[in-house]
């Protein structure tokens, strides 16, 4: 929008208009407005990176200077990896932006990816390959990444684990038809041990301390007269204390750089007094953290930040679990209400730059990830209220705060998830309503007294500590305690579920990647009845998660020595304890699950063969089969009949319904079967991010009518879009026959509202209601778009006017023109639920 | 030979003369920051298209 025409419209019209992006704007602090329009938008756009952004060469040339160096050393790997990781943090460039008070980012500078040339020589080719993420000038930055490439060909993380996974397994899960990403311990997303590094109780320096005892002691029995199974493990733990130190230095020194930056500026540069107060505070702070606690709100969101950029630093992070009003909402309560050296206004600044910092967070990401995370780096989805781990609320005033700032900085990355339980006060459910209305698509809505007994019944954590999990990436729950936390997740362990019905009618062939990869069945057309047609389901089902599975615990048990993480493993109080990587399964009581992409095809499906095969007779199995193959091509009306005339999900129709439930039973009693290498379940996670639109010309024709190359249905247990014709009452009845707690991890919902409907009082307390019915139903999630389909088609029309327009894509939201054109018109196409 | 620690952009440490940081002013298309990475003072700067020399004091 023009300035002029910004300056002369007031917020109240912007407001009335319900362009909220242009209200936002007015609204904010000259700072916020600088800091929020200094982010280099780094989400991809159709798999391909915005013009300006650059992978970050110099980490990955630094990387790379190092362990060439250290090619000879006798040092154990894990050392020689924390030196590596030392090396980076004490040479990469930094930079602090104008008025800004909060620092550090993973790439080198603001408009760069950081590029981690150790994980994978396919993530390698992809940089090689792709010329516009490429820095100028291109011709000679390609030589410098094929000199990298070529060095790490062989040495990097997947290539040496590659050839110890079994190769049938890969072969299917890299197909890409059934999973999506690769079985790396530093290639997922990992949470942190909260409890022990962010409660104020210690930092770095005292874990340094520690760390040194432990090696003094342990040094010292080793070289004792005798020798035993003990003393030889002690060697390795040894090793792992001496790199968790070196790179807890590593980041001690490197937040000294930040500080000296800001002491050369203030002293040298910087004319202006305030600014110059403010660099000060700058480095005061990072010479406060992360050597040692935090005392005050900056300090705490500083130190969380660096813990970020180092963790971003030693691996590939595609999630960002936290829980931030938890652990730093004490800090802002003593600046704001008791020693009151923050206004709220200063407070709300620092709040939504903390939010900025991470929104401009970017690692370089292989195309499937870009395809399959439209318009975002990652799933940073922050939680926040909930319980404390005596079930006392948890919200505070930064709850409030983070969803002010939210909607003044209107980031679509990261967003919020908030826990409900019961005892939620009502100015705080206010926010979250004002959030959605204003069309951010967050905070989504979590079922908190539902996850925390779900969270004790798949993995047996402890009341208090499943008390204060916090979302690991879009949905699942997870402790942030020194034996329930996850220090991996490996995103490969997500089924694109449709192929389980596809593979029905296949006998287990895959026609797009032209391989057997599921069970081979009995030709479908041989089958009698429905029990033997849903036996052939069950075991392609058991058969694909058994897959994925497979790769994920083979990858976690070899990575404690392969893919070590001695920096996550400094800050977690077990590693710390016992000497062992963070990874080691034996000391991580367990939180696995299996994200289901693409899982509500498999129920509409199931009841359309039941229904017009089986009861009505009108088609047989041997026809259904030919129609699929052919893509329904030339048969429309039997298409039709499929799609309009066989019961759908959604409609409180106990058909389909039942069968859902049947679905789930059968996976949830096989996730029993299923073990990770800490002996814990595998329960599945029905959602999607944005799986359904990448896996749209993957899977084939099916039989709830859809032909190969259309949208899949969008959310985990959201009805397909249109089919949920009854109303959002029928939908809500639907999803609350699932039981939430016993039938898999999470259940995602989607659902669009209309913003002219939810205005004003009237529309918050229609909204209230709707969310005490989702309670009562003991439904786990759900999630809104209110934004009107009129705003929607005006910026598929006119996307220059409507850049700052935020859609609820799945598990995530994300910028409307930022997510390709199917993606838009399937976000139009979900139904607008009328309440009331 | 030119070097480093002849640059105005070079800021020695303190307990070091002979290492320091090049901190540098930058304007991108989006925000203006301040830049710093790790230089020594005795670094050959002729290449340097950033050289500014130090004024004498």
């Amino acid at each position: 929008m023009a300035q002029a025409a910004l300056k002369d419209t007031s917020v109240k019209e912007f407001e009335k208009k319900q362009e909220w992006w242009w209200a936002a704007e007015k609204k904010r602090s000259k700072r916020l407005d600088y800091l929020r329009k200094a982010i280099w938008k780094k989400g991809a756009i159709g798999g391909l990176y915005a013009p300006g952004v650059k992978v970050d060469l110099e980490r990955a040339q630094l990387h790379t200077q190092k362990a060439k160096e250290m090619e000879m050393s006798p040092d154990a790997y894990v050392i020689k990896f924390a030196k590596m990781f030392a090396h980076i943090l004490d040479n990469k460039t930094i930079f602090i932006t104008d008025h800004a008070q909060l620092v550090g980012y993973t790439g080198s500078l603001p408009h760069t990816m950081g590029w981690d040339p150790s994980a994978a020589s396919i993530l390698n080719e992809e940089a090689f390959n792709d010329p516009t993420a490429i820095p100028d000038p291109v011709d000679v930055n390609q030589k410098v990444i094929r000199e990298i490439n070529n060095y790490w060909i062989g040495k990097t993380d997947l290539d040496k684990m590659m050839p110890v996974f079994d190769m049938e397994d890969l072969m299917k899960m890299l197909s890409g038809s059934i999973g999506w990403g690769v079985p790396l311990a530093r290639g997922g997303y990992s949470s942190k041990d909260y409890e022990y590094i962010m409660t104020g109780k210690r930092a770095f320096a005292a874990i340094i301390d520690e760390l040194d005892r432990k090696i003094d002691e342990v040094d010292e029995e080793v070289h004792q007269p005798g020798a035993n199974a003990e003393i030889s493990k002690a060697y390795d733990k040894l090793n792992n204390w001496d790199a968790m130190k070196i790179t807890l230095e590593a980041g001690i020194r490197i937040a000294k750089r930040y500080a000296r930056l800001a002491r050369i500026i203030a002293e040298n540069f910087e004319e202006d007094p305030k600014r110059k107060e403010e660099l000060l505070k700058i480095a005061q702070t990072c010479e406060r953290v992360p050597a040692h606690p935090p005392r005050n709100l900056q300090e705490s969101f500083q130190y969380d930040i660096f813990i970020q950029m180092m963790s971003r630093t030693e691996a590939i992070e595609g999630a960002w679990p936290s829980r931030p009003d938890y652990y730093h909402g004490p800090y802002y309560d003593k600046d704001v209400n008791i020693d009151k050296t923050l206004t709220r206004e200063e407070a709300l600044d620092l709040v939504g730059e903390f939010i900025i910092r991470a929104a401009e967070v970017c690692q370089f990401k292989p195309k499937w990830t870009r395809e399959g995370l439209q318009g975002i780096d990652g799933t940073w989805v922050w939680t926040i209220g909930g319980v404390d781990r005596n079930g006392k609320d948890a919200c505070n005033d930064l709850t409030v705060a983070l969803m002010q700032a939210a909607r003044l900085v209107r980031v679509a990355n990261p967003t919020l998830s908030f826990r409900w339980h019961p005892k939620v006060k009502d100015e705080v459910m206010r926010e979250i309503f004002e959030c959605n209305r204003q069309g951010l698509g967050y905070p989504n809505m979590r079922n908190d007294p539902i996850l925390v007994a779900n969270t004790m019944h798949w993995y047996g954590h402890p009341i208090e500590e499943a008390r204060l999990w916090a979302n690991q990436a879009c949905l699942s729950p997870c402790p942030t305690t020194k034996h329930g936390f996850q220090p991996m997740r490996m995103a490969n362990a997500t089924a694109n579920c449709a192929k389980i019905i596809e593979y029905v009618f296949t006998s287990g062939f895959d026609p797009v990647v032209n391989m057997q990869v599921g069970a081979e069945t009995p030709d479908v057309a041989t089958f009698k009845n429905f029990e033997e047609f849903f036996a052939a389901w069950t075991l392609q089902m058991q058969t694909i998660f058994s897959i994925l599975v497979r790769a994920v615990n083979r990858a976690r048990t070899l990575a404690p020595t392969m893919t070590p993480r001695p920096f996550l493993s400094g800050v977690s109080e077990r590693s710390i304890e016992s000497g062992l990587d963070t990874l080691d399964p034996s000391i991580e009581r367990g939180n696995s699950w299996i994200t289901a992409f693409t899982w509500v095809e498999n129920v509409d499906s199931l009841a359309a063969v039941k229904k017009l095969v089986f009861e009505d007779k009108k088609y047989t199995l041997a026809q259904l089969k030919e129609a699929l193959a052919k893509n329904w091509e030339g048969l429309e009306e039997m298409r039709l009949d499929f799609v309009k005339n066989a019961p759908k999900w959604g409609n409180d129709d106990d058909y389909v319904d039942d069968i859902m439930l049947r679905c789930l039973d059968e996976a949830a009693k096989f996730s029993k079967v299923l073990k990770d290498p800490s002996g814990n379940n595998w329960p599945i996670l029905p959602e999607n991010v944005s799986g359904n639109i990448h896996y749209a010309n993957i899977v084939g024709a099916l039989p709830n009518g859809r032909r190969l190359g259309d949208a899949l249905y969008d959310g985990g247990i959201s009805p397909g879009p249109g089919l949920d014709k009854k109303g959002p009452t029928a939908v809500l009845k639907s999803c609350g026959k699932i039981d939430h707690i016993t039938g898999g991890r999470a259940f995602l919902l989607n659902q669009r509202l209309s913003p002219t409907q939810l205005a004003g009082e009237k529309g918050y307390q229609l909204w209230s209601s709707y969310i005490r019915t989702w309670a009562d139903l003991g439904i786990d999630h759900i999630q809104f778009n209110m934004v009107d389909d009129a705003t929607l088609r005006s910026a598929q029309k006119d996307p220059e006017k409507y850049q700052e327009v935020i859609v609820r894509v799945a598990g995530y939201s994300a910028h409307f023109v930022d997510v390709s054109r199917k993606t838009q018109d399937n976000i139009i196409q979900r139904t607008v639920q009328g309440l009331g | 030979m030119t070097t480093c620690k002849e640059c105005k952009s070079f800021f020695p440490l303190e307990n070091d003369q002979t290492k320091g940081d090049c901190v540098q002013r930058v304007k991108d298309p989006r925000q203006a920051y301040y830049q710093s990475r790790p230089a020594k003072a005795d670094d050959d700067a002729g290449a340097c298209g950033s050289f500014q020399k130090k004024q004498k004091t």
